[in-house]
């Protein structure tokens, strides 16, 4: 039995876009606050796509907000991140402002690699260590929805390349204390999402491996999302083959003909048996347990939607016993 | 035959597709050569990352940074004729990147010093876009060679829209900044600090930055770029080549895009970027899009509630007229009208979903297709064919235009 997810401090949401990691990371928020537990879902990139998720116009923005009691949103811009660390760093508060508002500045920083995801974690770092009043962790629970694409994994190794390229200094000791947070096992976890479909089941098994080689993070199992589920009992999964053998001119009042039904019957079945095969494949390539989170057919756009999701990473009894 | 097509894929000489990393970019761009090789074209797909069973299916299984071409055996299982041809090949971005290091660099020390420098190692996958910046260099490059007679591309799965595309503009950029220039003068890269002949802005960037990092990095980000700078006006030169190509009369673009089932669609975002950047739109294509059986319209939902109980002694009845008394014709009743209902659902769901793109497509003139889902993964030759003729259809016909 994997441990609950809920009793990290940590937990970074990785996954090609459309997998659906979003989703995923606003349901463990929701379960997390649900728990009792003080929660943060933090988004990095563009858009906002969190408050939505929550029934929200409005962007949450670098301040955050509160979406519901115990769980706060918050995207983390790497410019403010920046101003945020340089005003910290300085001190001069001019100085850093005239700085950020240089134009070559801005160029340097638009084509140079690495800051961003650098700034971002740093971010999180301090969002990790804040301490309340009574010097308790000001978050249970900071999950991370990670960039989207190919970049999942660089992204958390930039703080070791950083490690490596710049020897001292402050940026040196501050990327390792960030290093030294992804790296610890007992607070953090790298969440990978998956779907069931081959593409995405090689680039997970390929994330995995790259994890496992390079040990940046730990990983104890994948999620995968929006698995299609058979609508009638398992044991007629054959209903097409039966439905087939109706002649098609048989008048069904008002259903679709029989040949309808059957292909509709088995569109849902081969869609059934080709995403049970991805998730073993996935089980079996990454050697991690899987966690399957079934489609949710009208979209995820609801809390009821989001519960469900929640219930299938943080099953009740697991959340109860954390 | 899509009229629309056939006149894009004969009179164009590459093809882009755009889209959010999922929506099945590569399957179409490889079904988008088939098209091409069809009507008798010499035709090249460039993937970035082509799903592992397709490529083995095509026999390519060793696609690597050059065109392979598929065997006439496979070809002859496509259905594609004797003039028809298709070469794959799959982009190592790494790998471009340092070909064209090579090609740049002024002697054979530089290239060296460049390729051995540790900062280069780190970022040439990640300074200004690079992956994007190779992918079309690349494609410049089998473009130039005049081998084929159309290059299909399928572009990198980016968050940033058009970052391919910006790529080269913003790696000029960064070498043109000042505080690269700056970072190149041999004053500086000598530890000695000129700062004083440049202007007072730029010091202070520089302080931060030194503040920051330390006096070290800086001079090693200096060395690097002092390397780069000999090679800027290649880059420069090609990059300005890429871009008149790309906006030219021999290029269209087309959008592809699924049903947003899991996360809100960026296809209208890169109709916007496309438009700004006065880049060839030609089509949109809607890839997965689940489709009522048969052809019909699809009804709002199956009349389990309504007609409930004619129906279902309907069905039951023939259920076991057919398959004789002994058969569960109740429950296998009971199981078919969920299955149709639930389905009806989830192709009503897609309908809304696409329906703000086509009307998009309608408004400006652009060819529309929506690609109905298959039942089974386009993981084969099958597979591919089926999404091929799909796309040939003519979308005037109901049953595609869907």
């Amino acid at each position: 039995m994997i441990s609950s997810l809920l009793e990290k401090r940590l937990i970074v949401v990785t996954g090609k876009g459309g997998t659906g990691k979003t989703t995923v990371a606003a349901a463990l928020g929701r379960a997390a606050a649900q728990n009792g537990q003080r929660a943060l879902v933090a988004e990095m990139g563009f858009g906002e796509q969190l408050p939505g998720l929550f029934g929200r116009k409005e962007p949450a923005g670098y301040a955050g907000c509160e979406i519901e009691p115990g769980l706060q949103l918050m995207r983390i811009d790497p410019y403010e991140a920046l101003a945020e660390y340089l005003g910290l760093q300085i001190g001069v508060r001019g100085l850093v402002r005239r700085v950020l508002a240089n134009p070559a500045f801005h160029q340097f920083l638009d084509a140079s690699p690495g800051w961003r995801e650098l700034i971002t974690l740093g971010k999180v770092w301090h969002l990790e260590q804040m301490r309340d009043e009574n010097g308790a962790p000001r978050f249970d629970l900071i999950v991370i929805d990670a960039p989207a694409t190919g970049h999942g994994l660089p992204f958390l190794e930039v703080p070791g390349v950083v490690l490596s390229a710049v020897r001292s200094g402050p940026l040196h000791r501050h990327a390792g204390w960030v290093e030294e947070m992804i790296r610890d096992s007992s607070r953090t976890l790298l969440l990978p999402v998956a779907l069931a479909e081959e593409l995405s089941a090689r680039e997970t098994s390929q994330l995995v491996q790259r994890v496992k080689d390079h040990g940046t993070i730990a990983v104890d199992r994948v999620v995968v999302n929006a698995v299609t589920q058979l609508p009638f009992p398992e044991e007629l999964r054959d209903l097409d083959r039966h439905l087939d053998a109706i002649p098609a001119d048989t008048a069904l009042e008002g259903l679709p003909n029989a040949p309808v039904l059957a292909a509709c019957a088995r569109h849902l079945r081969s869609r059934y048996e080709l995403n049970r095969r991805y998730v073993a494949e996935i089980a079996e390539v990454t050697h991690y347990p899987t966690v399957v989170v079934p489609y949710l057919p009208g979209g995820i756009q609801s809390p009821a939607a989001l519960d469900r999701v929640a219930d299938a990473l943080c099953p009740r009894e697991s959340a109860a016993a954390a | 035959m899509s009229r629309q097509l056939e006149a894009l894929i004969l009179s164009k000489r590459i093809v882009v597709c755009l889209g959010a990393g999922g929506v099945g970019k590569t399957t179409v761009a490889a079904s988008l050569a088939l098209v091409g090789a069809k009507l008798g074209r010499r035709t090249l797909v460039i993937t970035i990352d082509p799903a592992r069973r397709l490529a083995d299916a095509l026999g390519v299984r060793d696609l690597g940074n050059e065109p392979a071409a598929l065997s006439r055996e496979v070809l002859d299982t496509l259905d594609v004729p004797p003039q028809g041809e298709i070469f794959a090949m799959m982009l190592d971005m790494k790998r471009t990147f340092d070909d064209l290091v090579e090609r740049f660099a002024e002697s054979t020390e530089a290239r060296e010093r460049i390729l051995g420098n540790r900062i280069y190692q780190h970022v040439s996958e990640a300074l200004a876009g690079s992956a994007e910046y190779s992918a079309m260099e690349k494609v410049y490059e089998v473009m130039e060679s005049q081998k084929f007679d159309l290059v299909i591309v399928d572009t990198p799965p980016s968050q940033h829209a058009l970052d391919f595309l910006e790529a080269p503009q913003r790696l000029l950029e960064f070498l043109d900044s000042p505080v690269v220039t700056l970072l190149v003068h041999p004053a500086f890269s000598a530890g000695r600090f000129g700062l004083r002949l440049f202007q007072r802005g730029i010091q202070r960037v520089l302080q931060v930055i030194e503040r920051v990092s330390g006096m070290g990095f800086l001079e090693e980000i200096s060395n690097f770029l002092l390397e780069f700078e000999g090679m800027s006006e290649g880059f420069r030169n090609r990059a300005r080549k890429v871009r008149e190509l790309l906006v030219g009369p021999d290029a269209a673009f087309f959008v592809v895009t699924g049903p947003a089932r899991l996360t809100s669609d960026p296809a209208s975002g890169f109709l916007e970027r496309l438009r700004e950047a006065e880049l060839p739109l030609a089509g949109i294509l809607a890839n997965r899009v689940r489709a009522w059986p048969g052809g019909g319209p699809c009804p709002a939902e199956v009349p389990e509630a309504r007609h409930g109980d004619a129906a279902r002694s309907a069905l039951t009845h023939a259920l076991r007229a057919t398959h004789g008394d002994t058969f569960p014709a109740d429950r296998a009743c009971e199981a078919a009208i969920r299955a149709a209902s639930h389905y009806a659902s989830l192709v009503n769901e897609d309908q809304i979903a696409i329906a703000s793109l086509r009307e998009e497509a309608q408004r400006q003139g652009l060819l529309w297709h929506a690609i109905p889902e298959l039942s089974t993964d386009v993981c084969d030759v099958d597979g591919l064919r089926e999404v091929a003729v799909q796309l040939m259809k003519d979308p005037r016909d109901p049953e595609s235009a869907k």
